[in-house]
């Protein structure tokens, strides 16, 4: 027995003598691509996303949307155990999967409101493949299903430690909140006050942290979760979502009652008007004067 | 795993029983997940499904969960507060909930990074490529300059616009505080006058000061006159009219003598002149 640990405590040994012990724990990688028809903004809002993961490989635009299944086969070829792609429906709505491949979950998102980060309001800045802190709103302990999102955002989004192109400061933070039942995404820039960026600064202060927004910044709401990647049974959906393509239908069906509600005022006016001229009588003008 | 398994049985149950009885409309609450194929929400649902499986979630979230990691490997933080807002489209207000959110993250995660004995802040001298080029950034502080300049020339147009406003209730008080302030001056110096009149002996002091007024009084008339001189050179050398025959004469000037006035040439009234003492008039003779 003692030799048996004995030869294991000298392979352990030797192995970290060769440094070949690989020190990475948390291995993620991201496969983010989208769906063919994709704006110029969600476009942005991809390569944002990009230059914010150092951990995440760009793909190609994916040509189909029905067969999403493939998409775990493109991750696998690129050494990738999640995936972010960007579906653009009507070249107008995106929606966002996000999903662990090759066995799942997966979650489908409609994504609205996204400001990217060349918008010039958004005054921070960072390094690029820095590591940043993610922030969680309680809420997201409040539901299963949120707490399975933020399973999910923690390994999508969160930067391993150690990985490839990552720089060793931590100088922003994302943010994940839930207001209205939607996911607002928010990316802050750490800026720590010292005596050159601060007039009249005294080490003691304790507020010596303020945040500047770098963006990009956008909202997610829950669609469906899937307990397989890209498929398998919905294990929750949404009963508050309501889809784009209902929003405008609604919306056009209000312009046309508006044109069909005038219509109809115009000929119970001409009915009317009809009415009220009466029956010719014995003294009527025409009579009269025929 | 089995009450879900059990769930599902019954579902699948359910829905092979209602297909039974009837085939339309079907109501969703009945059909298993597989069946609907509305991914993308296109599908006009006279019913909206709910899924929620709250089991299933939480299964799933503990198999896949991340288990036995330092936190520095993560770096995640949940805040202590949940975010509640009455109104969502107070910006502001939603703003400053998500900033607040963040800054608590950043410094909790700060103390647990430098616990973790992993450097946290970005030292000075420390130069990398950034989220954001020079270029933009340069973009990003004109775009601030230009804001704070807008901001300043609209304030000082709209003081410039309540100056004009308030301009000519100003230039009437002027002009009738000045029309006051001569009737007072002719005033009193008539009073000096009626005094001169009265008695001889009046004092020096009294006199200085009569003079201050005086002195002004005539500082004023100075720039009124440069003003009518203006109006009248404008008349003569024409602004504007005819300028032939302005010079000539017409029925009316040649009638009209108020304009000629001898008193005009003549020096004029300083008072009498004093009759030195007799010590003096005596050494002024000497002199010549």
């Amino acid at each position: 027995m003692a030799s048996v640990y004995k030869s294991a405590k000298a392979q352990e040994s030797e192995k970290k003598a060769n440094g070949t012990v690989d020190k990475r724990i948390n291995k993620q990688r991201v496969l983010l691509l989208s769906s063919r028809g994709i704006t110029f903004r969600h476009r942005h809002l991809m390569n944002d996303l990009e230059t914010i993961l150092p951990h995440a490989k760009k793909d190609s635009k994916l040509d189909s949307k029905s067969h999403l299944h493939i998409l775990n086969e493109l991750a696998e070829l690129s050494n990738c155990n999640n995936c972010i792609f960007f579906e653009v429906r009507k070249r107008q709505d995106l929606y966002m999967w996000i999903s662990k491949t090759p066995n799942g979950p997966s979650a489908k998102l409609h994504v609205q409101n996204i400001h990217t980060m060349d918008e010039l309001k958004l005054t921070g800045n960072s390094l690029k493949g820095s590591r940043h802190i993610l922030s969680f709103d309680k809420n997201f302990d409040s539901a299963p299903h949120f707490q399975l999102l933020k399973e999910m955002f923690t390994q999508v989004y969160g930067v391993p430690k150690g990985s490839r192109r990552s720089k060793p400061f931590i100088d922003h933070v994302l943010s994940f909140s839930i207001v209205d039942n939607r996911i607002w995404f928010r990316n802050y820039q750490v800026v720590e006050k010292n005596a050159a960026n601060t007039p009249g600064y005294t080490a003691k202060e304790k507020e010596d942290m303020t945040l500047v927004e770098i963006g990009p910044r956008f909202c997610m709401t829950v669609i469906r979760l899937f307990e397989g990647s890209f498929g398998g049974s919905t294990v929750f959906a949404n009963p508050e979502f309501v889809s784009p393509n209902m929003i405008r239908a609604a919306h056009r069906r209000e312009k046309a009652t508006k044109y069909n509600s005038r219509l109809a005022a115009q000929s119970e006016r001409k009915a009317k008007l009809k009415d009220a001229e009466g029956k010719e009588s014995e003294l009527s003008t025409r009579k009269v004067f025929a | 795993m089995s009450a879900v398994e059990d769930k599902h049985a019954e579902e699948i149950i359910n829905m092979e029983e209602e297909k039974n009885i009837s085939q339309d409309p079907i109501s969703l609450e009945e059909l298993d997940a597989s069946d609907i194929d509305d991914e993308d929400g296109d599908l006009i649902l006279e019913q909206k499904v709910t899924i929620n499986n709250e089991v299933a979630m939480k299964r799933i979230t503990e198999e896949f969960k991340l288990k036995d990691l330092p936190w520095i490997e993560i770096m995640s933080v949940t805040s202590s507060e949940p975010i509640e807002l009455e109104d969502v489209h107070d910006d502001l207000k939603r703003e400053l909930a998500f900033y607040q959110q963040a800054l608590e993250a950043a410094k909790i995660g700060r103390e647990k990074v430098k616990a973790a004995g992993v450097p946290f802040s970005r030292p000075d001298d420390f130069f990398a490529e950034m989220v954001k080029s020079d270029e933009h950034m340069e973009k990003i502080r004109q775009r601030l300059l230009d804001e704070t300049a807008a901001v300043k020339a609209s304030e000082d147009a709209k003081r410039q616009r309540e100056l004009k406003k308030f301009g000519k209730k100003v230039q009437v008080e002027k002009l009738q505080e000045r029309q006051k302030k001569k009737s007072e001056d002719m005033e009193k110096i008539k009073m000096l006058k009626r005094k001169r009149k009265g008695a001889e002996d009046f004092s020096t002091d009294d006199f200085d000061i009569e003079l201050d007024g005086g002195n002004d009084d005539k500082s004023n008339k100075k720039g009124k006159r440069g003003l009518s001189n203006r109006d009248k050179k404008n008349s003569k050398y024409g602004f504007g009219g005819k300028k032939r025959y302005a010079k000539s004469n017409t029925a009316e000037s040649s009638a009209d003598v108020g304009g000629f006035n001898p008193q005009k040439n003549k020096a004029p009234f300083k008072g009498q002149a004093k009759r030195p003492g007799k010590a003096k008039r005596a050494a002024n003779r000497g002199r010549k």
